[in-house]
């Protein structure tokens, strides 16, 4: 007899999710939902209207962890719609602000998944508060990577949070050969220490994987063979930046996008029939209530092919670079083996970067009405957004994010592990609820269907 | 009322560098103050009044070189928003220690983004060295246009110097002609945000200076704080300045005091006069 179990609220990850669980007598899910339950925000409806200089701006706040991914993808969207090509210097710069807000990004999920794993050799699971080393040397380490990160992110893009540098047609500013060689002095000392860095989080994963069992509250559980695996396939347009409807060769094809509601994807209702006081902290859902995912997911289910996909740093690899390591452990790896690009690519970046170049197309045009669309490839993953600009004023915005795209592949990820392991394998995603939650569906013709869910 | 500020020191001062004094407004402190931190690396550039798009309109730069710091000497009589600046001196121009210079409010405004620094992330660590100017009220371009050209009846073309003095606003010209009105023909042409402005001698900076007090060419200067004496006294040890003990020079601190006193008490009034302006009802009072 199947059971149900519910994790509500998960934890360290951004936003507001749960995991709704069928399991078998032993524990073990048979089929997993792993559902946003954050408000509503609406900023693809609210942003119609409005100029396209200011929608991008608007859609930043979707996220402050991945701000800079919003920005530049619906920047980028509005150029492409307006047929608008920047100066190199422009693209240079953003391309440093990419790579500052993916180096802080990663290292701000390593603290999230510490909690997860043991210090090699040890039972002791690993604080990154404690005060003790050899942890205090990681999470200073993280902490300086994050501070260059966005410190980076502030010269280059204005702000580290929403940067302000950005805008449509190229940038508002280029910077100053001080703040040039800042930026370069900065990579050079992140780059031992992101290297570090990327070592021990690979031994640690490498380690945890190996273990066989672990100890979640109360429980000591097993680790299946195959934790985290599923079939979906997987998605980028780029192994560090971007690609638009502007490129000669785009990466992205909007023709194989559809949407599917919640109500099509996720479980109907059921009642929560196995409960744990112990699961740390604070237990999971009573027994007794009543939970309805295809009702109270707040994402549409985006498909590429007819398919839930995976985005994120493996898809990346996978794409680009011939990655072959599944499952949870598997995704996380391959987030650790970006570190060295993020700085490698600045680097790049900062030396053909011309602090005298202009970073403003000459000529902006004010758009037709036609689609364009930028893929950026957010920390998380490929982040689509895809406008109609006509007059310079937004006549239609859609935002695929990555986690959006994650949320029903992750879903898929969780059969055959014990549920007690959900939320490890939902943190491999690294997850960011708050810019997964978006609410336009579309059918296969691209219409927008009927909003019967999401009041 | 403490109508000078908190301070250490005052002295009367000028710079040692002919080339600072050619141009000028009074003892050349703040021009020769930042052109020392800089060389020294005590600031990596400063944010200064420089050139604008018409003739004596102000521009904020962050000046990083000698050159720029030496382009932006001398006073002009009209708002410059040096503060507008402050967030963009850490970004695209990478600044880790930032020197300011600017009138009372403008150093109010700084001290309160490093206090309350809404808006204004990792800007307030950054500031080296916040060099307040005496100021007793300000006009608006169209203000300072009219005055020069109307009542100096002098081209701002041909503007060498403006200075407010001895009761009269004073113009200067590049072929030597001196024109000079009664102040009170430009009350009317103050900024009306002056009148409630509490404070003449830049209470909040590191080191203050102004005219008023000194003799022509030479300065009162208070340093205010730790971080002002330390500067000052590397700067004076260096030969930077010649200074002469404030008690020795005429006028001296009593006229600084005077006036402040006339200023502060001047609008105070006013501010009091607003709280009771309508029928009922008063005018916001920043203050409470
Ligand atoms: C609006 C105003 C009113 C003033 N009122 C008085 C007064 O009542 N009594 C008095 O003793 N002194 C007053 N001063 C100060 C005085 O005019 C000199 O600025 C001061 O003595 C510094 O002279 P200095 O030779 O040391 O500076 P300099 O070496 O000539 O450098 C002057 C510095 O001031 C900056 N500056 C110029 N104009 C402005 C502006 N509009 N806003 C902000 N910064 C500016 C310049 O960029 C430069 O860095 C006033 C100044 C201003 C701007
Ligand atoms: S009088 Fe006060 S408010 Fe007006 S410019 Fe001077 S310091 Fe600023």
């Amino acid at each position: 007899m199947s059971k149900v179990v519910e994790v509500s609220p998960t934890t360290r990850h951004e936003g507001h999710s749960k995991l709704v669980l069928k399991v078998n007598d032993a524990g073990i899910i048979e089929r997993g939902d792993w559902l946003s339950i954050t408000p509503v925000r609406g900023i693809e409806k609210l942003c119609v209207g409005k100029t396209m200089h200011q929608a991008p701006k608007i859609s930043s706040r979707v996220c402050g962890i991945c701000p800079i991914a919003h920005t530049l993808a619906g920047i980028g969207a509005m150029e492409a719609s307006v047929g608008c090509e920047i100066p190199q210097d422009a693209y240079l710069l953003r391309t440093i602000l990419q790579c500052a807000n993916r180096l802080h990004s990663h290292a701000l999920h390593n603290i999230l998944t510490l909690p997860d794993m043991y210090i090699p050799g040890t039972d002791t699971k690993i604080n990154p508060f404690t005060p003790e080393e050899p942890v205090r040397t990681v999470a200073k380490r993280l902490q300086r990577l994050r501070e260059v990160g966005q410190t980076v992110g502030e010269i280059a893009g204005g702000e580290a949070i929403h940067p302000s540098n950005p805008r449509v047609g190229g940038m508002y500013y280029n910077i100053s050969p001080q703040a040039k060689q800042k930026i370069f002095d900065l990579a050079k000392e992140a780059l031992p220490l992101a290297i570090a860095q990327m070592e021990f989080m690979i031994a640690v994963l490498k380690n945890w994987e190996n273990r066989g069992t672990v100890t979640v509250g109360k429980t000591e559980v097993e680790i299946p063979a195959k934790f985290g695996y599923h079939d979906q396939g997987y998605m980028a347009v780029d192994p560090v930046f971007d690609s638009s409807s502007l490129d000669f060769e785009p990466k992205w094809d909007p023709d194989r996008w559809t949407d599917v509601s919640p109500y099509n994807w996720f479980q109907g209702e059921m009642e929560v029939s196995l409960e744990d006081a112990d699961y740390p902290v604070g237990g999971t859902t009573k027994a007794g209530t009543k939970t309805w995912p295809q009702m109270q997911a707040c994402t549409s289910v985006p498909l590429y092919d007819g398919q839930p996909v995976e985005v994120g740093p493996r898809a990346r690899l996978v794409q680009f670079k011939n990655y072959d390591r599944k499952g949870a452990m598997g995704l996380q790896i391959a987030r650790q083996l970006e570190y060295p690009d993020c700085l490698y690519t600045m680097m790049e970046a900062l030396d053909a970067l011309d602090c005298n170049g202009s970073v403003l197309a000459d000529e902006i045009p004010q758009g037709d009405g036609s689609l364009g669309w930028n893929a950026n490839e957010a920390p998380r993953g490929c982040d689509v957004h895809l406008a109609r600009v006509k007059d310079g004023k937004v006549q239609e915005y859609t935002l695929l994010v990555p986690t959006t795209w994650n949320f029903p592949t992750c879903s898929r990820a969780l059969e055959g592990a014990p549920w007690q392991l959900a939320e490890v394998i939902m943190r491999a995603y690294d997850p960011c609820v708050s810019c997964a939650t978006h609410m336009l569906v579309v059918d296969e013709s691209k219409k927008i269907v009927a909003q019967k869910l999401v009041q | 009322m403490d109508y000078l500020g908190k301070y250490k020191s005052a002295v009367a001062a000028r710079s040692t560098s002919a080339e600072v004094l050619r141009c000028s407004q009074d003892g050349g402190i703040v021009t020769s103050m930042f052109l020392y931190a800089l060389e020294e690396g005590i600031i990596d550039g400063a944010i200064v009044a420089g050139q604008g798009e018409k003739p004596w309109q102000p521009k904020p730069i962050v000046a990083t070189t000698p050159e720029e710091i030496l382009s932006s000497r001398g006073t002009r009589y009209n708002v410059c928003p040096n503060m507008s600046v402050l967030k963009e001196s850490v970004r695209k121009y990478g600044l880790d220690k930032v020197g300011i210079v600017g009138t009372p409010c403008q150093i109010q405004a700084l001290r309160k983004a490093q206090l309350y620094p809404v808006g204004l992330r990792d800007v307030c660590d950054k500031i080296a060295l916040a060099m307040g100017i005496f100021c007793m009220e300000n006009f608006s371009y169209q203000s300072m246009t009219q005055i020069v050209q109307d009542h100096c009846n002098v081209d701002l073309h041909s503007l060498k110097k403006t200075d407010i003095g001895k009761g009269k606003y004073w113009a200067y010209t590049n072929r030597g002609a001196v024109s000079q009105i009664p102040l009170k023909l430009t009350h009317k042409y103050e900024q009306p945000g002056c009148h409630v402005c509490l404070d003449y001698v830049a209470n909040l900076a590191d080191i203050s200076t102004g005219s008023v007090g000194s003799p022509d060419g030479w300065s009162t200067v208070f340093i205010r704080n730790n971080n002002g004496e330390n500067i000052w006294n590397k700067a004076v040890a260096a030969g930077i300045f010649e200074t002469k003990p404030i008690e020795s020079v005429k006028p001296g601190l009593e006229l600084v005091t005077k006036l402040a006193t006339e200023k502060i008490t001047k609008n105070q009034k006013e501010l009091e006069h607003r709280a009771t302006f309508g029928v009922n009802k008063g005018l916001r009072n920043p203050y409470i």
